[in-house]
């Protein structure tokens, strides 16, 4: 107890040094905090946009079809199949799709498109498609098999001069490899975050599509909404012994697994995050060193005097261990004192971007908004990662300040 | 005089300067190092889209950029474009292409892909897809070739000398299709182009089309990047309006997007660094003066002026932030030299291809690598002298000799 009384006296015995290296805390968990919450909201968003826009959580698909994607890989999806589905907790929604590649042309210009055969009673429930019709509708729920309703990404509808309620040709290949033509109804244009996904998506009933491609009642994949992202592995693993014992055994896939690109990049991101803040970090921890070592070094004499009157060497280092925390203590405490109501500040003010950076938004697929994320994880280990940082630059300073020499100390006098 | 004052001054407490040099020398070299990366990674990516399909430059009917019909064509088969182009000294390349969405289809299955037809002697000089093939030749001799991505070759499950057809809609607005045999696959390094093309000849490709001579587009590489605007305006002078002349970063302008946001994160990053550096500055300045009382007084005494006093704490504080920030760029350069291989970074190829980087990234150091840190160190010094500067100037002569 009495250490800690004179570790603190010392910090407080030169304030104008003690002030500056704890502003320079302050500052960097200003950024290690703020900044992480910052790419932990995008991160977020990221995945949520991309599983809401098509993916799903996790997909359920037969072996093979994830490699390939092509027709050749299907599910029944049979009464028994949809009783299971239905029978699982974890799942919040599924929804099954067709997939499928076709040209869409109307008059002279054809662009390929990716065909998404959807039910429209279901597809809400997993995917935010039908809330992303801007112009017209989303397909109606109870037309017959046979309407032949599209909805075209907007891009794609300006590249080929297509508009609501125009009649446009899809021109593909059947599961029977024999091509395949049909008409069908533009009903509505759908914007999506993702620019490349808006010119190449197009949307028609399952139904029809299947009928268009000769499938039968095949269906190419189910997507699957857990009730949050961080729920996607207990969804895994419930839904497979659910499924255990079909025949064959439909294969479910987590995000990661449907988009590995996306989860890669997200590392990368993070990982130069971190360097970037491990720098700063560094930085900071040379201050702090700096500052312990310099206060050990005008003190030689005192610390001298104190061996001489018998303080052992261990009480010593503690004492400046003790400083060093402390010192590190105090900005941390008023470094997280600016920087958590700034992270829920920001939290709650999404940055809207500029031009600029909505055109790099839109190149990485996400929305411009960007939405801050202050987890409770990010405060203690950036708290934890200052104190660490403390204990490592206070280790030289008061393994010399423990070894002063009592005679030359005093001698020094 | 003052110079020699102030660099005595640093060392004569050695290992108090060694620790601030080396922190701002760490932060230093580890900030270009991690922008020299992001900066390998840009230049990647818009070399991949250069390289692959952008070429430098781009010249297409007018109208084209807005609606890509096949109705806009370079009627002459790009002969004026192209005799524009050679009639200067920056041109190092140019070919033609006729490109146009359409379906590839094989026994097991389709894909829609952008069908570009190419001049297989003329296309090596302008894009690296001859280079990137991976398996079988480049068309070769027999007709009906077609060159595709190897991702899409595994989407259609087919190898060299399979057959696949490729449907389109001709200039007349008639769905055609025709038969044509792989000749060859390749792998670039954006996954996106390799799912989705197919290369045909240039002059089959415009049969299959109906388009008789006419071409898509004029591609044209310069010898230099900085004779891209030249050799664009000159294309553009001369042609007028009877073409639309783009250069890549108007074909897409998210490259350069890109390109700018990772110039302004530099230049956040650096600040970031010495802002934190500059509250050690300051602290170590502030001790030294504060311990140099007496002897400051003496100067004062013996005539030496506040503002000499003034430059001598800021002249320390520069030195011993530029000789950081030297050390610190010698050991980020060197340290960008040892990895100047790559860093290889197989395990995240899917996701770096994706945006058309290449699983192995070389630093790219540029000339504003030097600058920016040598600015921003400049400002930084400056302001973290400017308390102990002050505070140096109030000891009163007197006083502080009397403190001894």
């Amino acid at each position: 107890m009495s250490e800690l009384r004179l570790a603190w006296r010392n910090v407080g015995r030169n304030p104008r040094r003690t002030a500056l290296t704890v502003a320079a805390t302050v500052f960097a968990v200003l950024l290690v905090v703020d900044f992480t919450a910052l790419t932990r909201g995008v991160h977020e968003k990221m995945i949520e946009d991309s599983v809401r826009l098509r993916s799903g959580h996790a997909m359920l698909a037969a072996p093979g079809y994830l490699a390939e994607r092509s027709l050749d890989h299907f599910l029944e999806l049979d009464s028994a199949m949809i009783a299971r589905l239905d029978a699982v907790p974890e799942v919040e929604g599924w929804a099954p799709r067709v997939v499928g590649f076709a040209l869409v042309s109307q008059d002279v210009t054809s662009q390929g498109v990716a065909l998404l055969g959807v039910d429209p009673r279901r597809e809400s429930s997993v995917t935010s498609l039908p809330s992303r019709v801007v112009d017209g509708r989303f397909l109606s729920a109870d037309a017959e098999r046979g309407a032949r309703e599209i909805v075209l990404g907007k891009r794609l509808a300006e590249r080929i001069g297509a508009r609501v309620g125009d009649r446009v040709l899809v021109y593909g290949v059947a599961y029977t490899l024999e091509s395949a033509y049909e008409l069908f109804t533009v009903v509505g244009l759908a914007q999506l975050p993702d620019a490349r996904l808006e010119r190449t998506l197009a949307v028609v009933a399952m139904a029809d599509l299947q009928d268009f491609l000769a499938f039968g009642d095949r269906v190419s994949e189910v997507a699957l909404l857990a009730r949050s992202a961080d729920r996607t592995e207990p969804l895994r693993q419930a839904l497979v012994s659910s499924l255990d014992g079909l025949v064959p055994a439909p294969m479910v896939h987590p995000w990661p697994e449907v988009m590995p690109d996306l989860e890669q990049i997200l590392i990368l991101d993070d990982a130069g995050l971190y360097i970037m803040l491990a720098i700063l970090v560094v930085v900071v921890g040379f201050g702090i060193l700096n500052t312990i070592l310099m206060a050990v070094l005008e003190r030689q004499r005192e610390l001298g005097v104190m061996l001489a009157l018998g303080l052992r060497p261990s009480a010593i280092f503690r004492v400046v261990f003790l400083e060093s925390i402390l010192l590190a203590g105090l900005g941390l405490v008023l470094g997280l004192g600016l920087a958590i109501p700034i992270g829920l500040w920001m939290e709650a003010h999404p940055i809207v971007m500029g031009e600029q950076l909505a055109g790099l938004s839109e190149f990485m697929g996400m929305e411009p908004v960007i939405t801050s994320n202050l987890a409770f994880s990010t405060v203690w280990k950036s708290a934890l990662v200052i104190l660490v940082v403390a204990t490592v630059a206070s280790l030289y300073p008061a393994l010399k300040a423990g070894r002063a020499n009592p005679v030359d100390a005093l001698r020094s006098l | 005089m003052l110079l020699r004052l102030a660099w005595r001054n640093l060392w004569r407490n050695p290992r108090r300067t060694a620790i601030v040099l080396a922190a701002v020398a760490i932060g230093i070299a580890g900030s270009l190092l991690s922008m020299a990366v992001n900066y390998g990674m840009v230049d990647q990516m818009v070399r991949t889209a250069i390289e692959t399909e952008l070429g430098h430059i781009q010249i297409h009917a007018v109208g084209w950029e807005d609606d890509p019909k096949l109705e806009r064509m370079l009627a002459d088969g790009g002969r004026a474009a192209e005799h524009v182009l050679a009639s200067g000294p920056e041109l190092r390349a140019s070919t033609r292409r006729v490109r146009v969405d359409g379906l590839a289809i094989s026994a097991r299955g389709s894909a829609g892909v952008a069908v570009m037809g190419v001049e297989p002697d003329r296309e090596p000089a302008v894009s690296v897809l001859r280079d990137a093939l991976l398996d079988g030749e480049w068309f070769g001799q027999s007709r009906l070739r077609a060159v595709i991505g190897q991702a899409l070759a595994d989407q259609l499950e087919v190898d060299v000398g399979d057959k696949i057809a490729v449907s389109v809609q001709d200039a007349l607005g008639e769905l055609t299709g025709g038969g044509f045999r792989v000749a060859g696959t390749f792998r670039t390094s954006s996954s996106d182009f390799d799912r989705s093309t197919v290369l045909l000849r240039l002059a089959e490709a415009q049969q299959l089309l109906a388009l008789g001579g006419a071409v898509t587009e004029v591609v044209a590489v310069a010898r230099d990047d900085d004779e891209i605007d030249a050799l664009a305006q000159r294309a553009v002078k001369s042609l007028g309006g009877t073409a639309e002349v783009r250069t890549w970063s108007e074909l897409q302008p998210l490259l350069l997007y890109m390109v700018q946001t990772f110039d302004m994160m530099a230049w956040y990053l650096y600040a970031a660094v010495f802002i934190a550096m500059a509250f050690g500055i300051a602290n170590v300045l502030l001790m030294s003066v504060h311990e140099r009382t007496r002897e400051i007084g003496m100067l004062r005494a013996m005539g030496m002026r506040r503002g000499q006093v003034i430059v001598l704490v800021v002249l320390e504080s520069l030195l011993v932030t530029i000789v950081g920030v030297v050390s610190g760029l010698g050991i980020g350069f060197a340290g960008a030299l040892a990895l100047r291989d790559g860093i290889d970074l197989s395990a995240f190829a899917e996701g770096l291809a994706s945006y058309g980087v290449a699983p192995r990234i070389a630093p790219v150091l540029r000339p504003s690598d030097l600058l920016i840190p040598l600015v921003v160190a400049g400002i930084t010094a400056g302001l973290a002298s400017w308390w102990p500067a002050i505070r140096a100037t109030r000891y009163r002569p007197a006083e502080a000799l009397r403190r001894s």
